[in-house]
């Protein structure tokens, strides 16, 4: 189970990466595009564009290691989320909003800091329809923040 | 590769930071955000080794490098496949990186922190754009190409030295738009760059030094590779480094500070370019700005290109006052002495010159100085040659690549800042005349 913190934390204006790998261990990424956690708080939802994950997808398909990064521009924190048994499923409509409200608290974090909104709505740009929803449950979680306690296990 | 490097290297100056995946022999894949990435050539680029974390366990332990890029023109992505050749922890590409992470340093809040270990030299297996929407790259300011022919242009019908650099900085101002500028030359016997010529400055500093090594412009002159930083960082601002350098070094004593260098106070963007000719530094050139990352890579490319035809120039006009010497002219008759007498005062020390207790140079320009003074006293000579000065005795050149001419313009830009009744003026190749209008009183010791 995640910190409620670390729950907090990752549905702020975070920047979401995932990463995978393919048998040949070679990696693969892509950005996401908000997240949510089930009601019982196992499973972290991420949302992706299909079109730029073909070789993601592919990847948690063969063997569901997934590494997942949360970073607030502002502080520089970042977590680092992993899990073993990601699968990609349908997006279901229902989270639209959430996918929508990820970009629009991004956008309050990055914009003051000097990113033009333009270019940032251009970089989360999406179509419904090309969304799709990894899903994992978070087995270790990391502090990735720059220095020398970075890559810590998170308690 | 149909993507090359060299068409999307905005997307490496880490305003939006990259990202990077690699996997462990496990096969658990990990990601990290990027401080740096250095285009080297189409084919590498370096990243910046900070920390010993797990991506560089995975990286040393042979895994594969996916790199994710985002131009923050454009807000296209990029995905880079790469794999890692070695670490370079000391020369020209680490000493690049090391000052441009204290500027990304200092931009993010993490001076102290980042701390540059090494440069990872990767090769670049294939470049893949993602699928999405893109913006129009903001249109030019400036068309480098086009800078660049007339500029070197412009270099090539200067007849002198003097003219080459003045029209060098006035090129730099007119046909690349750059409003801050500095010209320093090499004085490779002390180690040093003496500023010979500037723009966009309240003084022109003329004569101020830098020790090589020190700052901005002594890394770029020591390592011979243009430094660009894109962020205002105390690390390389010039000033403080300087003087921690001369302390480190003990030889404060030897370095001109009685003339401060000219600079923008709070420089967000700096960029030094290295003059180099035949394997020899010649000087370094010297531009800044107020904004963040007001240059970039094209920048640093031009440059670098009209650095390189201005040092051949430099090289061709140091050696031709060398080797010729056009025919003496008539002294011209000499103008008569009017108005109060000007003390000169010099000390051998240091060869230090002082014109009515104000401080005017030292080292070889004020040996050469006092000697021409002293001429000018003893028996009124006015018209000397460089050749007479290479075998005066009282001068005490240090060697064949001692930059006279450059010395000789230093001398003659103080004296003319100066204006205090002494003046050079080019007479012909390898010739120069002496001019004194007011009653000379010399003074040693």
């Amino acid at each position: 189970m995640l910190d409620p913190e670390i729950v907090a934390f990752i549905q702020t204006g975070v920047s979401i990466s995932l990463a995978a790998r393919g048998p040949d261990r070679l990696p693969s990424m892509s950005r996401g595009l908000g997240c949510k956690l089930s009601p019982d708080g196992r499973l972290l939802h991420v949302f992706l564009r299909r079109s730029q994950s073909s070789a993601l997808i592919d990847n948690i398909g063969d063997n569901g290691q997934v590494a997942n990064v949360f970073s607030l521009p502002s502080s520089n924190r970042t977590v680092q989320l992993k899990g073993n048994d990601a699968r990609v499923v349908r997006f279901d409509p229902a989270d639209g909003p959430i996918v929508d409200r990820h970009i629009a608290d991004f956008l309050r974090e990055v914009v003051p800091l000097g990113t033009p909104e333009a270019v940032v709505r251009t970089i989360l740009a999406y179509e419904p329809d090309d969304l799709v929803t990894v899903v994992y449950s978070p087995a270790a979680a990391f502090s990735q923040t720059p220095g020398p306690k970075a890559g810590k296990p998170l308690d | 590769m149909g993507l090359r490097l060299d068409t999307i290297r905005e997307c490496l100056e880490g305003v939006i930071p990259g990202q990077i995946a690699t996997c462990d022999s496990e096969g658990i894949p990990n990601l990290a955000f990027l401080s740096q990435v250095q285009f080297i050539d189409n084919l590498h680029v370096a990243l910046s080794y900070q920390f010993f974390n797990r991506t560089r366990q995975n990286v040393l332990a042979g895994s594969a490098v996916c790199l994710l890029l985002t131009s923050h023109l454009t807000g296209t992505q990029y995905r880079l496949t790469l794999a890692y050749l070695r670490t370079e922890t000391a020369g020209p590409l680490f000493e690049q990186m090391k000052a441009k992470l204290a500027g990304i340093a200092s931009h993010e809040g993490m001076s102290g922190v980042f701390h540059l270990r090494g440069s990872d030299v990767y090769r670049v297996l294939d470049i893949e754009q993602l699928p999405g929407p893109a913006l129009p790259l903001p249109a030019p300011t400036v068309n480098y190409l086009t800078a660049l022919r007339r500029a070197t242009g412009r270099l090539t019908a200067c007849a002198s030295l003097a003219g080459l650099l003045e029209t060098a900085l006035d090129c730099l101002g007119e046909e690349f738009a750059i409003e801050h500028v500095m010209l320093l030359m090499h004085d490779e016997g002390r180690g040093r760059l003496f500023t010979l010529a500037s723009r966009g400055y309240p003084e022109s500093g003329i004569g101020s030094e830098i020790p090589v090594g020190a700052g901005v412009i002594g890394i770029c002159a020591r390592e011979r590779i243009p430094i660009r930083i894109g962020f205002m960082t105390s690390e390389y601002g010039y000033g403080r480094s300087i003087r921690r350098s001369v302390e480190a070094d003990g030889q404060g004593d030897g370095l001109e500070t009685a003339i401060p260098l000219p600079g923008l106070p709070e420089a967000g963007s700096q960029m030094a370019i290295p003059i180099v000719a035949f394997e020899r530094l010649l000087g370094v050139l010297y531009v800044e700005n107020v904004a963040d990352l007001h240059f970039g890579y094209d920048d640093e490319d031009a440059l670098v290109a009209f650095a390189a035809q201005l040092g051949l120039a430099m090289h061709h006009h140091q050696q031709a006052e060398e080797q010729a010497e056009d025919a003496p002219i008539t002294d011209s008759p000499a103008v008569p002495l009017a108005g109060p007498p000007l003390l000169v005062r010099y000390f051998a020390a240091n060869d230090s010159i002082f014109l009515d207790d104000d401080y005017l140079i030292k080292g070889v320009a004020g040996a050469i100085l006092w000697t021409l003074l002293s001429d000018f006293v003893e028996r009124r000579r006015t018209s000397f040659t460089n050749k007479g000065l290479r075998v005066d005795p009282r001068i005490r050149l240090p060697g064949v690549s001692d930059n006279l001419e450059a010395r000789l313009v230093l001398l003659q830009r103080r004296l003319d800042e100066r204006a205090a009744g002494i003046r050079l003026a080019k007479t012909g190749r390898g010739r120069f005349s002496l001019a004194v209008n007011r009653p000379l009183e010399l003074v040693s010791g």
